[in-house]
């Protein structure tokens, strides 16, 4: 639960300054430079995006319990797509929620 | 064509451990009747649910991995919805998507193993080695300033 709300605020908090940064393309303001994002599962080598992983798949569903973007967590297409299929396999098995109550 | 499947279902809060026993063994029965093969059987006990489901907030959750046709499913599938103990179940078919990480595993050490070939070390890992440093971290977060929420970790 703990580990899930420190990612919401740190990913969140790297969200605002990514729009920012595109606004400001010619670098009026204060030079931003932000952390290349990597795909979690390209870096860590994880195959199998498994729909009974809790573990794996809830720092993906930040408070609202909506599902992290990409532009967002960084995570590729390929690794984003079987996530979503994990996320809603779960969601249906009531281990991850549809909506924060 | 039998085929792999997976089969998790979650049974009400109100059974006794009896009654989910009996679950599996009418489970087991219907595999048995139309031909198939129960892999494993894992109980993964009594868990909170994300949501209420029908003003449940806890199940028991069992998981069957099963070999078998898409008759075989689709009777269990059947059966489980008109059972109600049962408050929710899941049939996903397994053996394809574990074909597919099982090859790309096979081709991630082989090309490993190709390039460590190639740069005249050992096939394999050795115990200890490749570990990082603190020198070598290519996440530094050094010059993250774009957080304006701060170091909040």
């Amino acid at each position: 639960m703990n580990g899930r709300k420190s990612f919401g605020a740190k990913k969140g908090g790297r969200a605002g300054a990514g729009g920012a940064g595109a606004q400001g393309k010619d670098g009026q303001r204060r030079p931003m430079f932000r952390r290349r994002k990597v795909c979690k599962f390209c870096s860590d080598k994880i195959d199998d995006i498994n729909y009974k992983d809790t573990k794996l798949l809830l720092p993906f569903v930040p408070e609202r319990a909506k599902i992290l973007p990409r532009r967002i967590s960084g995570t590729c297409a390929l690794h984003q797509r079987k996530l979503r299929v994990a996320l809603m396999r779960a969601r249906q098995l009531a281990l991850i929620p549809y909506t924060a109550e | 064509m039998t085929r792999k499947y997976e089969l998790v279902y979650v049974v009400s809060p109100e059974a006794s451990d009896d009654q989910v026993t009996d679950l599996h063994n009418q489970v087991e029965a219907i595999v048995q009747r139309i031909g198939g093969s129960i892999e494993k059987t894992e109980n993964w006990g009594r868990r909170r649910l994300a949501y209420e489901i029908g003003r449940h907030k806890e199940g028991t959750y069992v998981l069957e991995v099963l070999h078998g046709t898409g008759e075989l499913m689709k009777e269990i599938d059947r059966r489980l919805k008109v059972t109600d103990l049962i408050i929710r179940h899941l049939v996903v078919r397994v053996d394809e998507t574990q074909a597919v990480i099982e090859r790309t595993k096979a081709r991630r050490t082989a090309t490993s193993q190709r390039r460590r070939v190639a740069r005249g070390l050992p096939a394999d890992r050795q115990p200890g080695e490749g570990q990082r440093g603190d020198a070598d971290d290519d996440r530094d977060d050094r010059f993250d300033m774009g957080n304006e929420r701060g170091m909040d970790r």
